[in-house]
């Protein structure tokens, strides 16, 4: 099948241009609805990387003095620190983490500057700990933090776990708010492409009479589509980088407060950046078939 | 090259268009399709265009039997068979030229092949020095004469007329028929359903008659109401 690139660059051109009208108001939503869904996953990814030493429910993190040859069981030294953990009424379990691990962690969670400076051989293992009163988890600092073996003893800030339920339930409105401004979006590219279909009936009919296949008469009408939402999602993908970017400034170098520690790496952003693009192209494709489906192929 | 075999074709109403059709078309031969209107002509054509499948019976075209074509061939039979209608069916936004490159353009033929084929046939319709102008600025028989320049620009095996001259006054129709006779000479099958019996008298050709769907008259070099 020979479909020139000349030939359908010229023709979705033409419809785009014909129902302009149209054209931005479905890619004006398919923005505001990509931006909200970009701007989620940027919250998720920002909670989920301030949260990642705090999973499995994990309260407090006590890091260990460490050993240059980063074993990966945990020393006699090690242990005894495990036992007297235990022997404390509101700890549930702990378990161990070797140096490579929170290695790797720290790698993640620093600056790429702070983090040169460490080694696998210099990174502290850890005891991480669940407690059933959560509450508890400075009365343990307190109590461990100068014990024989122990590096020092960190839990989250309140702000932290406040922070994760308003973010979950942000998550949850945004997608709800998204999947609803997605739907409208495809709602209103079906329409488009109606329109663009109606304006070319003629045209249409002349092509199936002399035989023009149904792949070179739908993909002109399917790249229209396509195309509303990539432009819809390259709007949304800058609102979300120039986010991102924006809240990475605020943070600045503070370490201590709650945007640094939300800080997402720049190639997560990017895969959310594609997404949003994916998102886009195939809320296009999906709305441009159900139009082909409904009012070209009879 | 046409091969209808016991065809019988009826809409959902439950009126019968076809009934009962068999007859053989060979290869270059011109053939007049008559018979009052609702006689089932068209439903001839559209069958022949798989814009319609028979309910009973099977349609060959080509050597190719239509009526069992999966739908991404069709645009391929359709390929072979050019088309003209009484309505002319041109767009009305382009020249007269490019109403006749667009049939090829459509199923992806080269520019440069564009432009070595659309010239003569222009040239055969006559309509060489209008080629730049758009199908309100020209006559009813000039617009019918860039739709068959248009059906026959591809070559087709087949042409087949509906009423090509069902708009026109009968000089002009005369025109348009000496036009297609002429197509029929490089060896073209042409298929001319008409209620117009001056032309179908004047022309003596093979007659096939349809009344009320079914055939009651196939008559070489015939005329136009005999078994009325």
């Amino acid at each position: 099948m020979a479909v020139s690139v000349e030939y359908v660059a010229r023709e979705t051109a033409a419809n785009l241009w014909r129902n302009r009208l149209m054209t931005i108001a479905a890619v004006l939503t398919v923005a505001v609805s990509l931006s909200l869904v970009g701007v989620s996953l940027l919250l998720r990814q920002g909670v989920a990387q301030a949260t990642t030493q705090w999973q499995h429910g994990v309260d407090v993190l006590v890091f260990l003095d460490p050993v240059p040859q980063a074993p990966t069981q945990p020393t006699a030294q090690q242990r005894t620190v495990d036992e007297q953990l235990r022997q404390l009424p509101y700890v549930e379990r702990c378990f161990y983490r070797d140096q490579a691990y929170d290695y790797q962690e720290a790698k993640r969670l620093l600056d790429p500057s702070a983090a040169s400076v460490l080694s696998i051989g210099t990174t502290p293992a850890s005891w991480r700990c669940v407690l059933s009163q959560p509450a508890e988890a400075s009365a343990l600092a307190s109590q461990f933090s100068r014990y024989p073996g122990v590096d020092g003893v960190r839990y989250p800030q309140q702000a932290i776990r406040t922070m994760e339920t308003v973010v979950h339930v942000l998550d949850a409105v945004f997608l709800v708010l998204a999947v609803i401004l997605l739907l409208s979006a495809a709602v209103l590219i079906l329409n488009t492409i109606r329109l663009a279909i109606f304006a070319r009936r003629r045209e249409v009919s002349v092509m199936k009479l002399v035989g023009a296949t149904n792949w070179f008469i739908r993909i002109p009408f399917m790249f229209e589509g396509i195309v509303q939402g990539l432009a819809g999602a390259v709007v949304a993908v800058l609102v979300t980088v120039g986010l991102h970017v924006l809240l990475d400034h605020l943070a600045g170098s503070n370490i201590h407060s709650l945007l640094y520690e939300m800080r997402t790496p720049a190639g997560e952003v990017a895969v959310t950046a594609v997404l949003v693009g994916l998102i886009g192209v195939v809320i296009g494709a999906a709305g441009s078939a159900i139009g082909i489906r409904r009012f070209l192929d009879t | 090259m046409i091969r209808f075999d016991h065809v019988t074709k009826t809409y959902k109403a439950g009126t019968v268009a076809l009934r009962d059709v068999s007859l053989e078309i060979g290869k270059g031969e011109f053939v007049f399709l008559v018979g009052p209107s609702g006689s089932g002509k068209t439903t001839m054509i559209r069958l022949l265009l798989r814009e319609e499948t028979p309910d009973q019976g099977r349609i060959w075209v080509a050597g190719r039997e239509i009526g069992r074509l999966s739908s991404w061939r069709i645009p391929y039979l359709r390929r072979n068979i050019g088309c003209v209608f009484q309505d002319f069916r041109l767009l009305p936004t382009k020249t007269v030229y490019e109403n006749v490159a667009f049939a090829l353009e459509v199923i992806g033929r080269p520019r440069h092949v564009i432009q070595t084929q659309v010239p003569p046939v222009l040239e055969l319709v006559g309509l060489a020095h209008k080629r730049d102008n758009l199908p309100h600025e020209l006559s009813g028989g000039e617009q019918q004469r860039v739709a068959v320049a248009r059906a026959f620009v591809n070559r087709p095996l087949v042409l087949l007329a509906d009423e090509p001259t069902g708009n026109l006054d009968p000089a002009t129709s005369q025109g348009i028929m000496k036009l297609l006779e002429r197509i029929n000479r490089t060896g073209t099958t042409v298929v001319v359903a008409t209620h117009d019996a001056g032309i179908v008298d004047q022309m003596r050709r093979r007659v096939i008659e349809l009344h009320r769907g079914e055939l009651v008259r196939d008559q070489a070099r015939g005329v136009y109401g005999i078994a009325t």
